[in-house]
């Protein structure tokens, strides 16, 4: 539905030129939600805003439905009024002079083939009580609360039915526990409408929960696309894998080569780890391991299977409520691991922490 | 215990330092009060007393309102007044709207040009303006009008300068440079993707501007358009230079005219006008509180740091461009060019062979060996520091009441700071020859430049204390209250922490009041008493009304320059100027 080719983004600054895309390629499947998720700076909401048209790029091609809407190369730009598109913004842009009904309509009213005035209205109140707002038609727009404005511009972008449904940052004015509320109702939402949506944030919890796809981005790029499991279990290199979650890496060098049900063994300077490598790897190249904190085992005593099992100490423990934040000294190297709340350790204690090979990851791979 | 007892203290010192600052915030309402009502009251007595006298109240009655309202010729008064009003801030608002809408959101050239040049135009004062007019566009010598019919062999003059019509336009280009500083930031702040969003909506650039840009500033635009009425109702120089000779009187000539009555002043009629005259202003000073309230509800939905696109207005930008160089060109370079070209001639003729045979510097020589000049120079060099000096010293004091204690009469301070601006400035000089008159026996100010940098004063604080107040504001309370901390008292957290802090300010605000008081020629003429209290402006009027066309042209040329000056220093140390009259 939506294809992104080779999109190139340059800002003029005082010296020279600022890459803020360097090409980017993806594809969104039709009635898929697929998210660009990165830090501010990466480049994801101006890949959106190309999208929309609200961007002039200096590089690629964009289609849309089998549209080609932009594109450098044969010289095409539709204007964003003439895309088939609906889109909320960050700062919501309700605007401020019209009421809840007169916004919602808005983009009725600017159809070639204007609707009937009943059909307008009729229109308009399903999409409002489709985000729970009925009844606030006549309310005036500054006299809404920040929920309801992202409500509002929901509806809004929702209202003519577009091909395809643009979101930069929508959660990100909400406070938590709305963010919360409003994740599960967007997924549904979105799903139930069967619109293609393309969704922008930085924030990896709603990535993870609401998308078909995640792309991560970073620097201008596309590191990583893939399923928001294939994400969290597969990262493809180090920054994926710092990005989602809380993971620690170790530098290492390949002591022996396994195969699939063997796993191979790593030097990491402050012990031995069996994890699975790919199948080009060799002996003594340097790699990097990542595991995720949530995935050590933690004991006061030794574990039955010495496989993977470090001995440290408790140098930090941060009560968490539903689980223990804690750091284990390892030889000097600091660990950072997330046990279950109920397990009886104080700072101080010697424990021993076990990983799964299964879960460590190697995420960077050199030559010898 | 002992921390009881700390608290205990701090809540008594808190106290003390309260009950030290009631008093001199007390005196600061009174003589408000005083400064402020007094003259409005004389004003209002005056009006009902029927003695020749001025200053003299007796006969109590509305013999004074019969002979101002019971006349034909008030309502035409009334309605030129409306006239002028009405139509050059309609024309004058809309051309500005269209500029700062043109330089901020679309791709036409020459911006910095207009960034810089439309703001200058503030910098010729109204009465050098409208002499600048006479010279181009008056039936008899007018050079515009006699080029037309030489070039094409017209029998009359195609434009007269001296009507209501020609008033209108002249007035309506003063009105743009204001009303662009206002404009500008309003278009600068708006989120854009208030606009992004009715483009992914499917509107096109026309319907957003239609639907979207223009109804988010319209509050804005019409406490613009509020403000410039104001201004332009108690305008008195271009109704003073092209209304007077032709008898087309507005509010304020007719006052003036009255003042200066052939046998004697009939100052009981021009107080009775006056009151008229009040109310109006008044009503839009109250309008104009309301609309910038409201504005400001508007103002905070402002976007983040996206630079707005520019919209492509291909080939129309070129006639933008030629409508803003039409502009500039009739209020910027005709007037300084034929302004300059006169000053060199000994009387207004066409650029001729003949004509550039008598060009010389005679006009300039005379100003400078004319005795009257260096004294008027004097008088105004001192009326101004001193209106700029109680410009600063009122607004201060008033705004550091409003931001920094919390007396009692907080409210009503800044009520009094605003009302004189509703009293237009013919009235205001009008009310201090009333009351200087009859207080002469203990403030013998009258007659000196003293009262005209009283007048002044007077209007300046309204905008003086929100500048101040806005650079107050601004400083953190934490600044002052880590001063406290470090062991300094009120004093020296003052001198070392605030003063620094509110400089720029207080050098904005004082060439801002000495910018206008130069420019503003109604009040200074009302209350002109001879040599002693001649400041330029009026010296100007005088050498007009003498027919000394030559030499008001190479004083035009020199003020003009000076305050071009001032202009570019004052936009050096970003102060803008938008709080003014003209």
């Amino acid at each position: 539905m939506v294809k992104v080719r080779g999109l190139v983004k340059k800002y003029e600054v005082d010296h020279g030129d600022v890459h803020a895309v360097r090409g980017v390629d993806f594809e969104v499947p039709k009635g898929k939600f697929f998210t660009l998720l990165g830090p501010s700076g990466c480049g994801k909401t101006t890949t959106l805003r190309a999208v929309a048209g609200l961007e002039m790029i200096d590089g690629g091609e964009i289609e849309i439905d089998g549209q080609i809407v932009t594109s450098v190369p044969r010289g095409v730009f539709v204007a964003p009024h003439r895309r088939d598109i609906g889109m909320v913004f960050q700062s919501y842009a309700i605007w401020p002079h019209m009421n809840v009904f007169e916004n919602v309509e808005f983009p009725l009213t600017q159809l070639k083939a204007k609707p009937p005035k009943s059909v307008i209205r009729e229109k308009v109140l399903r999409a409002l009580s489709l985000v729970h707002m009925d009844g606030l038609e006549d309310r005036p727009a500054p006299q809404l609360s920040g929920g309801q404005q992202q409500r509002l511009a929901f509806a809004r972008a929702i209202v003519r039915e577009p091909k395809v449904l643009l979101l930069d940052e929508p959660l990100s004015n909400l406070d938590a526990q709305l963010r919360a509320e409003m994740r599960f109702e967007l997924k549904s939402l979105v799903k139930r409408l069967g619109i293609t949506t393309l969704y922008v944030t930085h924030d990896q919890l709603e990535a993870l929960t609401m998308s078909d796809q995640v792309a991560v981005m970073h620097a201008g790029t596309i590191v990583q696309i893939s399923s928001p499991r294939d994400l969290y279990r597969k990262p493809r290199d180090r920054f994926v894998a710092a990005f989602i979650g809380t993971s620690n890496f170790f530098e290492g060098k390949v002591l022996t080569i396994g195969n699939s049900n063997q796993p191979s063994s790593v030097d990491i300077g402050i012990g031995t780890l069996h994890c699975f490598l790919p199948e080009e790897t060799h002996r003594g190249a340097k790699v990097v391991l990542a595991m995720r904190a949530e995935h050590f085992e933690i004991s006061l005593d030794k574990p039955a299977g010495s496989e993977n099992t470090l001995r440290g100490k408790v140098s930090n423990l941060l009560f968490l409520g539903e689980s223990l934040d804690c750091h284990i000294e390892v030889d000097g190297k600091l660990i950072h691991v997330k046990a279950p709340a109920d397990i009886a350790i104080e700072d101080g204690d010697e424990v021993f922490i076990r990983v799964p090979p299964e879960r460590c990851i190697a995420v960077d791979i050199g030559e010898s | 215990m002992g921390k009881a007892m700390e608290l205990s203290g701090l809540w008594g010192m808190n106290r003390r330092v309260l009950k030290i600052r009631y008093p001199w915030a007390t005196l600061l309402l009174i003589f408000l009060i005083l400064f402020t009502m007094a003259p409005l009251l004389t004003l209002i007595l005056g009006s009902f007393s029927n003695s020749t006298e001025i200053g003299e109240f007796k006969d109590f009655g509305l013999q004074n309102y019969a002979r101002a309202y019971l006349r034909q010729s008030t309502l035409v008064i009334l309605g030129n007044t409306l006239g002028l009003t009405v139509g050059s801030v309609l024309l004058g608002v809309t051309l500005a709207v269209a500029m700062a809408w043109l330089v901020e959101r679309t791709n036409i050239p020459c911006k910095g040009i207009m960034y810089a040049a439309i703001p200058l135009t503030l910098a010729i004062p109204g009465v050098l303006h409208a002499i600048s007019w006479i010279f181009l566009f008056s039936p008899r010598m007018g050079y515009v009008n006699r080029w037309l019919m030489n070039a094409f062999d017209l029998s009359a003059a195609p434009f007269n300068t001296y009507t209501l019509p020609g008033m209108i336009v002249l007035e309506a280009l003063r009105v743009v440079p204001t009303s662009f500083l206002l404009m500008v930031p309003l278009f600068r702040n708006m989120d854009t993707s208030l606009e992004e969003a009715a483009a992914v909506s499917g509107a096109g650039p026309f319907s957003r501007l239609r639907r979207i840009t223009l109804p988010v500033v319209s509050s804005g635009i019409i406490a613009v358009l509020i403000y410039e009425t104001i201004t332009v109702l108690e305008t008195f120089e271009i109704p003073g230079i092209l209304g007077l000779p032709a008898r087309i009187y507005v509010f304020s000539t007719k006052i003036y005219a009255v003042t200066q009555g052939l046998e004697t002043p009939d100052y009981g009629q021009a107080n009775a006008l006056a009151m008229a005259y009040i109310l109006m202003a008044a009503v839009g000073v109250i309008l104009y509180a309301r609309a910038t309230r409201r504005a400001e509800r508007f103002a905070v939905i402002t976007g983040r740091g996206y630079r707005p696109k520019l919209l492509d207005l291909g080939w129309w930008r070129y006639a933008a461009v030629g409508v803003a160089g039409l502009y500039l060109t009739l209020t910027l370079v005709l007037p300084l060019l034929v302004l300059f070209w006169t000053s060199l001639l000994p009387y207004p003729a066409l650029p001729t062979e003949k004509s550039l045979a008598l060009v010389s510097l005679d006009n300039y020589r005379t100003i400078a060996i004319y005795g009257a000049t260096w004294k008027v120079l004097k008088n105004t060099a001192l009326m101004v520091a001193a209106t700029a000096v109680g410009t600063i010293v009122l607004s201060f004091l008033i705004s550091w009441i409003l931001v920094r204690t919390r007396f009692w009469g907080r409210r009503l301070l800044d009520m009094l700071a605003f009302l004189p601006r509703s009293i237009p400035g013919i009235v205001k000089a009008l009310a201090l020859i009333w009351i200087f008159l009859v207080l002469r026996p203990y403030f013998p100010i009258y007659g000196t430049v003293w009262l005209i940098s009283l007048g002044f004063i007077m209007s300046f604080i309204a905008y003086g204390t929100r500048a101040v107040t806005a650079s107050l504001l601004q400083i953190h309370h934490e600044l002052e209250e880590a001063a406290y901390i470090s062991g300094a008292t009120q004093l020296v957290t003052f001198r070392r922490i605030h003063f620094p802090l509110l400089v720029p300010t207080f050098v904005g605000l004082g060439i801002w009041s000495m910018f206008l008081s130069v420019r503003l020629t109604g009040l200074p003429l009302m209350l002109y008493e001879g040599a002693e209290n001649q400041v330029l402006s009026v010296f100007i009027w005088m050498m007009w009304d003498d027919g000394q066309m030559g030499a008001v042209s190479g004083l035009g040329v020199l003020t003009i320059l000076f305050l071009f000056l001032v202009a570019v220093v004052m936009r050096r140390m970003g102060f803008r100027e938008v709080g003014g009259h003209r």
